[in-house]
């Protein structure tokens, strides 16, 4: 798409980085013909944090508190998915106790992003109603949150070897009373989403993937769910405590946006059952194991399904109490070339919700990139790459 | 009449002038706390309109590189002018229409266009591309309803036999109220005026999440504090002429303000209860459906008059 862009002929639409459709900043380039998309691009990195790097100077459980703020939404996810690796590498077996709360903690989250999705969403659409309500129920998740954790946003709730944070019979019956009216406000949305006329007319049809579609260009989370690829790390490799407490999978097969908004919707009924269940089950014992202060050498895998799809982290340590190198990959990267992949044809008035479909996060997805004809490979310092942060920015 | 005093009243006090600035910015205070309401939000205080404009007034122009200067800053103010203009032949407050000649109602009609006319040329006069994918919509949006509205705006006037203003005010109010007999024509008319708005479900034109804000996109300070003070002046107008036409006429201030404001409830209900409409759908609803149905409603008018004249 780059080539076309640089044609003068060419009415090119910017949207970012900064533009009211987005609530991070990034930059797409849209190419129109009249109101049609004949092009589009996307060009990120403009909240790179160099967290990655970052991890390296810091020892294992400081990196905690630093992963879980790559992402205001999914911050749990990320710490699971860290300390899920460690305790793979540390070979600590962690009590079914603490693994049963994050399971909690992240249906919580799940709970919780998919209700800002579905305000988020609806916002781009245009239809502010359907945005203040979502908003406002998604309200109750959070006071859970801070009854809980007493954080709403960054719970930190993992500790290497557990969670800080138990659950009492208060809390449980606030749980499921929240749950409840959650559950009740769900139901109507999932009525709106499906049967509203105007709304119907600007998802119905609009980017539609089709399953084939949604494997070349490797989909994840809910918006390859929505095409009816059944892919969710959950299922396919339970981790925490999802093996005690299996996930029923949901798939739609309408591929288009209305598809994205029904499988998020469902999910969240999975979600509410996941809850209950967990309270219900709740294993009893310890809440916390010893983990070595230096962790032993080795590299480890660690997969999480965040709200967005799954969230991959590689850990390499070198036997020291800092890791050598932490690899994150999230989700929004994965889904980012379906966007500007069938944006082609669709109307411009469509691009913000088609945006919002994959739910994408931005500045959890920013790496720097240096593109380096030939020559040998290089190793920047923590200090050289703050230095040209800096420069650049300049 | 006679008094020559009378006409500067009226222009710069009451109906027009102050009074309708006044009366736009009370009622844009009330639809924007009627829609907070209906979606859950406290919504603004009670002068936040004044304070909004009041602040833009005071803030700097910025003239972008590469406009017409002298249209730029004549456009506001022509718009702004139409608005007020267009309140002289309307029953503001119950009032008798300041001025008044037969037909005046079509040129009523047509200063109303006049601020989405100078919306679009301001729009299109600007290099911000969002300006002209705004002004695009924005003239493809008026084409689409501008036609059902009239109809729809037609009906009551073919009714009374007049095409006068304050004659139509006064056959609807001897008259059975004519959104019973006419009810399609009075649903065009609603939601033709909240078309003419931009109001949402028809704010395609300013989609804030896809064009910024449209054609009034490099607007700033005066000249956007005029093209919005415009806007509250035709939603005053505009609800006027329709709750004169259809809900019995508007022969005291007190029917002037319960009928306007239960209207304006009508439209803060219907922009709360909608997803914003794409441009193409805009065009293919009123086109596919506003239009037939005005036609229809005009037929309907044409046949019952010609059935009592053959009685």
């Amino acid at each position: 798409m780059t080539e076309e862009t640089g044609s003068p002929r060419k009415f090119i639409v910017p949207i970012g980085p900064q533009h009211p459709a987005l609530k991070e900043p990034g930059h797409f380039e849209f190419t129109v013909d009249g109101e049609i998309v004949t092009g589009a691009s996307v060009r990120l990195g403009y909240v790179h944090r160099g967290i990655e790097k970052g991890c390296e100077q810091r020892s294992w459980v400081q990196d905690i508190y630093l992963l879980e703020r790559i992402c205001g939404i999914c911050s749990h996810s990320h710490a699971t998915a860290f300390v899920l690796g460690v305790e793979k590498l540390a070979k600590v077996t962690v009590p079914p106790r603490a693994q049963a709360m994050r399971t909690l903690f992240l249906e919580l989250e799940r709970v919780h992003s998919h209700l800002l999705w579905l305000g988020v969403a609806a916002h781009e659409g245009g239809f502010d109603t359907l945005f203040m309500y979502s908003w406002r129920d998604r309200e109750t998740v959070m006071d859970i949150l801070e009854n809980l954790s007493g954080n709403r946003v960054n719970y930190s709730a993992n500790i290497l070897g557990g969670v800080k944070y138990d659950l009492d019979q208060k809390q449980a019956d606030e749980i499921r009373k929240g749950i409840d009216y959650l559950e009740e406000r769900t139901k109507y949305y999932l009525n709106v989403v499906t049967t509203d006329e105007t709304f119907l007319g600007r998802t119905r049809n609009i980017g539609t993937m089709s399953y084939d579609q949604a494997v070349a260009l490797d989909a994840i989370g809910p918006t390859a769910r929505a095409s009816g690829l059944a892919r969710d790390v959950r299922v396919d490799s339970p981790y925490a405590a999802y093996a005690d407490f299996p996930v029923n999978l949901v798939t739609e097969t309408q591929c288009d946006l209305v598809g994205r908004f029904v499988v998020r919707i469902r999910e969240l009924f999975e979600s509410y059952r996941l809850i209950r269940e967990i309270i219900e089950h709740m294993p009893g014992g310890e809440l916390t194991t010893r983990v070595p202060r230096r962790i032993p050498e080795g590299e480890a895998i660690s997969r999480v399904e965040a709200p967005r799809g799954e969230l991959f982290y590689f850990l390499k340590s070198n036997g020291s109490d800092k890791p050598e190198r932490v690899k994150v990959r999230t989700p929004s990267l994965c889904n980012w070339a379906s966007v500007t992949h069938l944006a082609i044809g669709h109307n411009l008035a469509d691009m913000p919700m088609m945006l919002a479909g994959i739910d994408p996060c931005f500045s959890c997805n920013d790496r720097s990139v240096t593109v380096r004809k030939g020559g040998e490979s290089q190793v920047w310092s923590w200090e050289e790459l703050r230095r040209y942060g800096i420069e650049y920015y300049k | 009449m006679n008094i020559p005093i009378y006409p500067l009243i009226a222009l710069l006090l009451f109906p027009g002038g102050i009074f309708l600035l006044g009366w736009g910015l009370a009622y844009e205070f009330i639809d924007r706390k009627l829609v907070a309401r209906f979606q859950n939000r406290i919504g603004p205080r009670w002068f936040q309109p004044l304070a909004d404009w009041v602040k833009l007034l005071a803030k700097e122009e910025i003239i972008p590189d590469g406009v017409h200067k002298g249209l730029f800053l004549a456009l506001p103010v022509v718009a702004l002018a139409g608005a007020l203009t267009a309140a002289l032949y309307a029953p503001i407050a119950g009032w008798i229409p300041s001025f008044s000649f037969r037909g005046d109602l079509v040129v009523a009609l047509y200063l109303l266009s006049m601020m989405t006319l100078c919306i679009g040329v301001a729009g299109a006069n600007t290099m911000d591309r969002f300006s002209i994918l705004g002004a695009t919509r924005a003239l493809t949006q008026l084409f689409s309803y501008e036609a059902p509205f009239l109809l729809a705006m037609l009906g009551p006037a073919i009714a009374a036999g007049s095409w006068q203003i304050s004659e139509v005010n006064t056959f609807a109010h001897a008259n059975l109220w004519m959104i019973l007999n006419q009810p399609i024509g009075f649903l065009i008319a609603i939601i033709g005026l909240m078309g003419k708005l931009e109001l949402p479900p028809f704010d395609a034109p300013e989609a804030e999440t896809e064009i910024v804000s449209g054609a009034l996109t490099e607007y700033s300070g005066r000249g956007l504090a005029l093209f919005k003070i415009g806007r509250n002046v035709e939603l005053v107008v505009g609800l006027t002429l329709v709750s004169a036409f259809y809900l019995g006429g508007l022969s005291n201030p007190l029917e002037f303000i319960l009928k306007t404001l239960a209207l304006l409830l009508l439209t803060a209900g219907l922009q709360s209860l909608f997803a914003r409409l794409r441009i193409d759908q805009t065009v293919g609803m009123w086109w596919r459906i506003g239009a037939i149905l005005a036609l229809v409603q005009l037929l309907a008018i044409l046949a019952g008059q010609a059935i009592r004249g053959l009685l």
